[in-house]
């Protein structure tokens, strides 16, 4: 197929009810060539439609270590992603991807890290997260520090608890204050807080991928610049609006940078050279 | 490549011609814009049969030839949902072999700025719906003689009779007649289309002297080489000139739909009952939502932030992302603005700012 603009055709194999208006899709190729063959990597994005209502970008959230299908998670939140949320098991969506840069894992080698997500920034997050595990030998500690507005919020519950489980995983979760439950067993905090004041990483050989939305993001890189952390050992993607996902609708740019091609994952140093429109 | 002397009354015959030879034969045309006492005839470029009224080489014409390469919209696929299966159909990429004449140099110039966009020499993507129509698309442009108070080529490296991006050129000289100019390959089908209305090998010397004139006629003039330093300059971002000068845009789009470079588009579905077509159509980066997050953040919160986007992917963007011009100083946008927004007051400017730093 030439047509950069057609969707390949995905089955939902399964859906898994994340929170009330987050949902899982577990999807495979229709076309068994691209079945076999498809490849990304962890960080990357892709353009899924409702066909009837349009598309909406989201990560890739499952890990490309794990073959034979990808996984996305997504929020209702408007026309597209309402229309997603009411599809079932076995019907079809369309795909366009992978799109846009990856994590720089192979960087990360031999060094501690630990991923930072709030809300529902925790799927890309969740990609790479597996992807180190899947390497687990490659890496020291690996620590992730999670939170939500409140229990309900938190995505990906059941994975959370095979986290706190492994003993090669430090798992931090926390709720907003307020959001907690009488049986919550986390923290109860913001997340850069959280961070900053109970859980207190140290910055040598370690790097941090920080995930969710812009107002976090900055928060938590001030955070972690208190605790001594350098830019370059900051990591985190950015969520422009996008349309094409191909550099060509001219939706996503910041500036000369564009999100969809240059990104979705950007160190800190290279955010501070961005004009302030993200 | 070869010259000659074509005259200005054939123009009509050159339309047969190339219609004989199967050519789609697009070309500017007067057209009234209302019903009734108070319509205005406004030029615009509209496929023309033999015997068809034009105006090549008369005035500017108020759109461009954008919409034969980049429609206003067009189907990318059409789709049928059969329960829980999707059919997919392609759309034809088999365009007509097509013809544009009469095209000003500032619009054949801005093919590349679209090319350099579409095509996969941005990122490796290539978009067929432009680059096959492009394929297809032979460009035949025309001196201006006559610029318009708000042209500004010669202040973006071009001019009045400039032919980049073009295949065939003409240029009208004082006695009437056209100097023309083959410049490629497909320009050369062209020429040897109409070769019986050829003759000679036109007059260069008159031909160079009428874009010294023409060129004399622009009144407009703005430095430009000192926009992509101070653009590239993180601190000017934050200049306070952006605020003052683009308070007044209303963000109706005017300007970014009349733009030969301007590129931005939305996807969306036109569904009907359980079919339809993902449709690609024009947007604009000075609308409200185009950069609004589902979560109600917006990236660029005010007008003046989307004028300034625009300004910066004219003169920065543009050379730094797809290295072509991204304004060809054709001056629609400064005729087409509702209240009078004009990109050649902030050029001067900037212009200021970047001489007063450097002293
Ligand atoms: C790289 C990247 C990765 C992402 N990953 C994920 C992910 O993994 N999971 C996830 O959940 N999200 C993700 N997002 C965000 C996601 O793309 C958006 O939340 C989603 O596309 C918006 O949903 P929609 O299409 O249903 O909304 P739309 O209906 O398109 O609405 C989008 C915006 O338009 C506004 N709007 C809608 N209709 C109207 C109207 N009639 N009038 C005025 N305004 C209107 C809405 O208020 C909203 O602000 C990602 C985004 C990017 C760029
Ligand atoms: S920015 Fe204005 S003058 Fe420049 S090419 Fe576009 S419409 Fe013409
Ligand atoms: S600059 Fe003028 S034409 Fe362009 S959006 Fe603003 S008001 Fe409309
Ligand atoms: S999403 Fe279209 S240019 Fe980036």
């Amino acid at each position: 197929m030439s047509n950069i603009y057609q969707p390949d055709l995905m089955t939902i194999k399964k859906v898994i009810n994340e929170t009330p208006d987050t949902k899982t899709f577990h999807l495979i190729f229709q076309d068994e060539e691209l079945q076999e063959n498809f490849e990304f990597v962890t960080g990357q994005f892709g353009e899924y439609s409702c066909f009837g209502a349009g598309e909406s970008t989201f990560c890739i959230a499952s890990s490309p270590t794990r073959k034979g299908y990808i996984e996305c998670c997504f929020r209702k939140t408007g026309k597209v992603t309402n229309a997603l949320f009411d599809l079932s098991e076995g019907d079809t969506i369309g795909f366009r991807g992978p799109f846009g840069n990856t994590f720089p894992i192979e960087e990360w080698e031999g060094k501690n890290v630990i991923f930072v997500g709030g809300g529902i920034a925790l799927p890309p997050l969740r990609s790479v997260i597996w992807n180190l595990l899947d390497l687990r030998d490659k890496y020291k500690d690996i620590s992730i520090v999670y939170g939500a507005r409140s229990v309900a919020d938190l995505v990906y519950k059941h994975e959370i608890a095979e986290w706190e489980e492994r003993d090669d995983v430090n798992m931090v979760k926390t709720v907003d204050p307020g959001g907690e439950t009488d049986d919550w067993d986390g923290h109860v905090g913001f997340v850069p807080h959280v961070l900053e004041n109970e859980f207190k990483p140290d910055p040598e050989n370690t790097i941090v991928v920080v995930c969710g939305p812009p107002i976090m993001i900055k928060f938590t890189f001030e955070a972690l610049e208190r605790l001594g952390f350098k830019q370059d050992q900051l990591i985190t993607t950015l969520e422009n609006r996008m349309k094409c996902g191909l550099g060509k609708c001219g939706r996503c740019n910041i500036g000369s940078t564009y999100v969809c091609i240059d990104g979705p994952v950007f160190k800190a140093a290279e955010i501070d050279l961005l004009p302030p429109e993200y | 490549m070869r010259t000659a002397t074509l005259q200005k009354s054939d123009l009509d015959r050159v339309i047969d011609l190339l219609s004989q030879a199967d050519y789609r034969v697009i070309a500017p045309q007067n057209q009234p814009r209302l019903e009734g006492p108070d319509s205005i005839d406004v030029a615009t470029f509209q496929e023309v049969q033999p015997g068809d009224s034009h105006n090549i080489g008369e005035g500017l014409s108020t759109t461009g030839i954008k919409p034969f390469l980049f429609p206003k919209d067009e189907p990318l696929f059409a789709y049928e949902n059969r329960g829980k299966k999707v059919v997919l159909t392609e759309v034809s990429l088999d365009f007509p072999k097509t013809v544009i004449l009469g095209v000003r140099p500032c619009d054949v110039a801005s093919v590349s700025s679209l090319d350099a966009v579409f095509s996969d020499k941005n990122a490796g993507f290539n978009d067929e719906l432009f680059t096959k129509r492009l394929e297809k698309t032979t460009f035949v442009s025309y001196s201006c003689t006559e610029p318009d108070v708000s042209c500004f080529c010669t202040s973006v490296g071009l001019a009045p009779d400039s032919d980049k991006g073009s295949d065939l050129h003409m240029t009208e000289l004082p006695d009437g007649t056209l100097h023309v100019e083959v410049k490629t390959e497909a320009g050369e089908k062209i020429a040897a289309v109409i070769d019986s209305l050829l003759s000679g090998e036109g007059d260069a010397v008159a031909r160079q002297q009428a874009g010294v004139v023409a060129a004399e006629k622009i009144t407009r003039l703005r430095d430009s080489a000192s926009l992509l330093p101070w653009l590239q300059d993180l601190n000017n971002f934050g200049d306070e000139m952006w605020q003052r000068l683009g308070e007044k845009c209303l963000g109706c789009g005017a300007c970014t739909f009349e733009c030969p470079t301007c590129h931005c588009f939305d996807i969306v579905d036109e569904n009907s009952g359980n079919k339809g077509y993902r449709v690609k159509f024009w947007d604009s980066c000075q609308f409200d939502h185009f950069t609004l997050h589902a979560s109600g953040h917006n990236t660029r919160n005010s007008q003046f932030e989307r004028y300034r986007n625009r300004f910066n992917c004219k003169f920065k963007i543009y050379e730094d992302v797809f290295g072509e011009k991204g304004c060809v100083g054709c001056g629609r946008c400064i005729r087409g603005c509702p209240v009078n927004l004009d990109i050649t007051e902030y050029m001067a400017e900037v212009a200021q700012k970047a001489t007063t730093s450097a002293s």
